[in-house]
C-alpha cells in the first residue's frame, strides 16, 4: 500500500493571483482528511514547487487544506520564462502525484 | 431548500470561454440571469491598448459572444450581466444596443456600469512596486456588485460593466432577491465565485481521487452552472436538465476555494467572506448545496490594478531534437546556447526542455526512444528590438552550428507588461449608470 499516493485519497486544484500560487487538496473522506493534515505540511509543498514560502490553512469542514506560496511564481504570465507560461494550473499535479511513504504517511 | 428566490447561470468564466454553453442557459428558459466573466489582466490590456489607439476599447469577442444570446435572452426574459466592457462599457453598451436592434432585439434595455476607471486619478491611488520606467496604460478598481444591482432595479436586460469583481456579476443580479443581511449578501457572493469560472464546476479542470474523470466527449459539451438561490443566500449548485458534466462535493469545494487564498477571510469589494463554516453537501445527482457563508465586513478600501508597458519584449524561441540521443543533444543545445548568450550579454536566459511528437507527428510512433523528442525552450528578457532579434538568431544559427537534427524551430515575442497593484478608498470609487440605445 505504500505505493498509495496522495492523488487516491484526494484532488486538488491551482490557480494563482500575481505572483502568488494558491493550492487546494480536498480530501475523499475524514480518514484522508487527518492523514494529510497531519503529513502534508507546508514546508513540504513549498519544497516540492519550488517557493520560497508558504503558509497552508486548514478547513476541516470541508476535509480541505489550501497552500499559499507567494512568490512562487515570475510576475505573471507576461513576465513567466517557462515554455508553460500559464504553469499555475499544471503546480497541483506534483503534489498529489506524492506517496504517502513520501509525506510520512503510514501506509493505510 | 426554501424555494429559490433567484436562479443564475455561469455562461462565460475567461474571455475566450466557449459560446454556446451560455445560449444553452438562456434558451432553457430556466434561468433568469446569465452572467459572463471575460475579463483578465491580458484582456484588460488588449482593450487599453485599443482605446489609446482610438478603437473602442471593449471585449474583440463582444458581437460575436452576444449575438446568438440576444435571441434566447429576449425570448425567454433571461437577462444578462457582463463585464464585458473591459476598459470601455460605455462603448461596448452602445455596440450591444446597435447589435440588438440589427437583430431585431431593439426593446432590450442596455445599461453601462461605470466608474471603475481611474486613469485620470493615478495619484489618488496608493501604489506598491511601480516600476520606474514604462508607459502607463491605465488602471481599474475591482467594483462591487452595488452598480450592477441598481441597473438591473431600473429595469436594464443586459447589463455591461468593466473591472467589477469577477463574484460581483452574480451578486449583484442577486442583491434584491437576498434577506437585507450580511450573512445572505455573502452566500450571493459565494455563488459568484462559484459560478465565475464557469466548468470548473461542472468537472472540468478536475479529476477525482483515484483517477475519476469525464471523459473526452463529456468534456467536449461540458454544461455550465446553475445555481438556485435562496433568501438566505445558500445556494445548490446544478447542471440544466440532460447537460453533460458532473457536479459533487469535490467539484464544488475545489471552486469554493479556488484563488481565495485564506478561507476565513476572502476579500471581495463586498465583504471579507469567512467560508470556514461553509457546509457544501450532495443533496441529488448532480445537485450540491452550499450554505453558511458569513460576512465579516466591507473592506475600507479597493484593490486597484494599474498597467504599465515596459520597454523591449520577452522573447520565446524553441529548437528540437527526436529519437536517439534526443536529451542529450537538447542539453548541449542548450550549453552551447548558454555560451552564447553570454557572449551576447543577454539577460538571465531559462532554458527548459519540452516534448513528445511535435517533430516527427506519426512517424513518432511507435515510441521507440525515452523521452521521444526534446524540445529546448528559452525565454529571454530583451531590452530592445536588436536584442529580441539576437536572440531570435541565436536558434536560428543552431539548426547549422548546433548538435546534429536540430529542427522545428519557432520564435515568438511577448510585449512585456507590469501589473501594478494599488489601493483606493472605497468612498473615492462612485460606480454609475449609463443608458444607451
Amino acid at each position: 500500500m505504500g505505493g498509495l499516493t496522495v492523488g487516491d485519497i484526494a484532488c486538488g486544484r491551482s490557480g494563482d493571483k500575481g505572483t502568488t500560487l494558491d493550492l487546494t487538496v480536498v480530501a475523499a473522506d475524514a480518514g484522508a482528511y487527518a492523514t494529510l493534515e497531519a503529513h502534508l505540511g507546508a514546508e513540504l509543498v513549498a519544497g516540492l514547487l519550488g517557493a520560497p514560502r508558504a503558509v497552508r490553512h486548514e478547513v476541516p469542514g470541508l476535509l480541505a487544506l489550501k497552500f499559499v506560496l507567494e512568490g512562487a511564481l515570475d510576475a505573471g504570465p507576461w513576465a513567466s520564462r517557462r515554455a508553460g507560461m500559464h504553469w499555475q494550473k499544471a503546480a497541483i499535479s506534483p503534489v498529489l502525484a506524492l506517496t504517502l511513504a513520501e509525506i510520512g504517511a503510514a501506509p493505510a | 431548500m426554501s424555494a429559490p428566490v433567484a436562479t443564475v447561470g455561469g455562461g462565460a468564466g475567461f474571455a475566450g470561454d466557449r459560446l454556446d454553453p451560455a445560449v444553452a442557459l438562456a434558451s432553457s428558459g430556466l434561468v433568469q440571469y446569465v452572467t459572463l466573466e471575460c475579463l483578465a489582466e491580458r484582456t484588460m490590456v488588449h482593450a487599453l491598448r485599443q482605446r489609446r489607439r482610438g478603437v473602442a476599447g471593449h471585449d474583440p469577442r463582444l458581437r460575436l459572444r452576444l449575438a446568438p444570446l440576444l435571441g434566447p435572452a429576449a425570448e425567454h426574459g433571461c437577462r444578462i450581466v457582463a463585464n464585458l466592457g473591459a476598459a470601455d462599457p460605455e462603448r461596448a453598451a452602445e455596440e450591444v444596443a446597435a447589435l440588438a436592434g440589427e437583430l431585431g432585439h431593439g426593446r432590450l434595455r442596455v445599461a453601462a456600469v461605470v466608474g471603475d476607471d481611474l486613469g485620470d486619478r493615478m495619484g489618488d491611488v496608493a501604489w506598491s512596486d511601480a516600476p520606474a520606467e514604462g508607459e502607463w496604460l491605465g488602471a481599474h478598481a475591482y467594483t462591487g456588485s452595488e452598480g450592477i444591482a441598481r441597473a438591473l432595479r431600473e429595469g436594464a436586460d443586459i447589463v455591461i460593466a468593466g473591472r467589477v469583481a469577477d463574484s460581483a456579476l452574480a451578486a449583484g443580479t442577486l442583491r434584491d432577491a437576498l434577506a437585507d443581511d450580511g450573512d445572505a449578501l455573502a452566500g450571493g457572493l459565494v455563488v459568484g465565485h462559484l459560478l465565475e469560472c464557469t466548468g470548473q464546476v461542472t468537472g472540468g479542470n478536475y479529476t477525482g481521487p483515484g483517477g475519476r474523470r469525464l471523459t473526452p466527449e463529456q468534456l467536449a459539451d461540458l454544461g455550465y452552472p446553475v445555481a438556485h438561490v435562496s433568501g438566505d443566500g445558500s445556494a445548490e449548485i446544478a447542471l440544466l436538465p440532460g447537460a453533460q458534466g458532473c457536479v459533487n462535493r469535490e467539484t464544488v469545494t475545489l471552486q469554493l476555494l479556488y484563488e481565495v487564498h485564506d478561507p476565513s477571510a476572502y476579500i471581495t469589494p463586498d465583504g471579507i467572506i469567512d467560508m470556514t463554516r461553509i457546509s457544501v453537501e450532495e443533496v441529488g445527482p448532480d445537485r450540491v448545496r452550499v450554505s453558511g457563508a458569513r460576512h465579516r465586513g466591507v473592506p475600507p478600501q479597493l484593490k486597484v490594478s494599474g498597467f504599465v508597458a515596459l520597454p523591449g519584449a520577452m522573447v520565446d524561441v524553441e529548437i528540437g531534437f527526436a529519437c536517439v540521443d534526443a536529451l542529450a543533444r537538447a542539453r548541449e543545445a542548450a550549453e552551447v546556447l548558454r555560451l552564447r548568450f553570454a557572449a551576447l550579454g543577454a539577460a538571465d536566459p531559462t532554458l527548459d526542455l519540452v516534448g513528445v511528437d511535435s517533430l516527427l507527428g506519426p512517424a513518432s510512433a511507435p515510441l521507440r526512444c525515452d523521452p521521444p523528442e526534446v524540445r529546448v525552450h528559452a525565454s529571454v528578457a530583451c531590452a530592445d528590438e536588436d536584442m529580441a532579434r539576437a536572440v531570435e538568431d541565436e536558434f536560428y544559427w543552431l539548426s547549422m552550428a548546433g548538435p546534429a537534427a536540430g529542427g522545428g524551430i519557432r520564435a515568438e515575442r511577448r510585449d512585456h507588461v507590469a501589473v501594478v497593484d494599488g489601493r483606493i478608498d472605497r468612498t473615492e470609487v462612485r460606480e454609475e449608470i449609463v443608458w444607451v440605445g
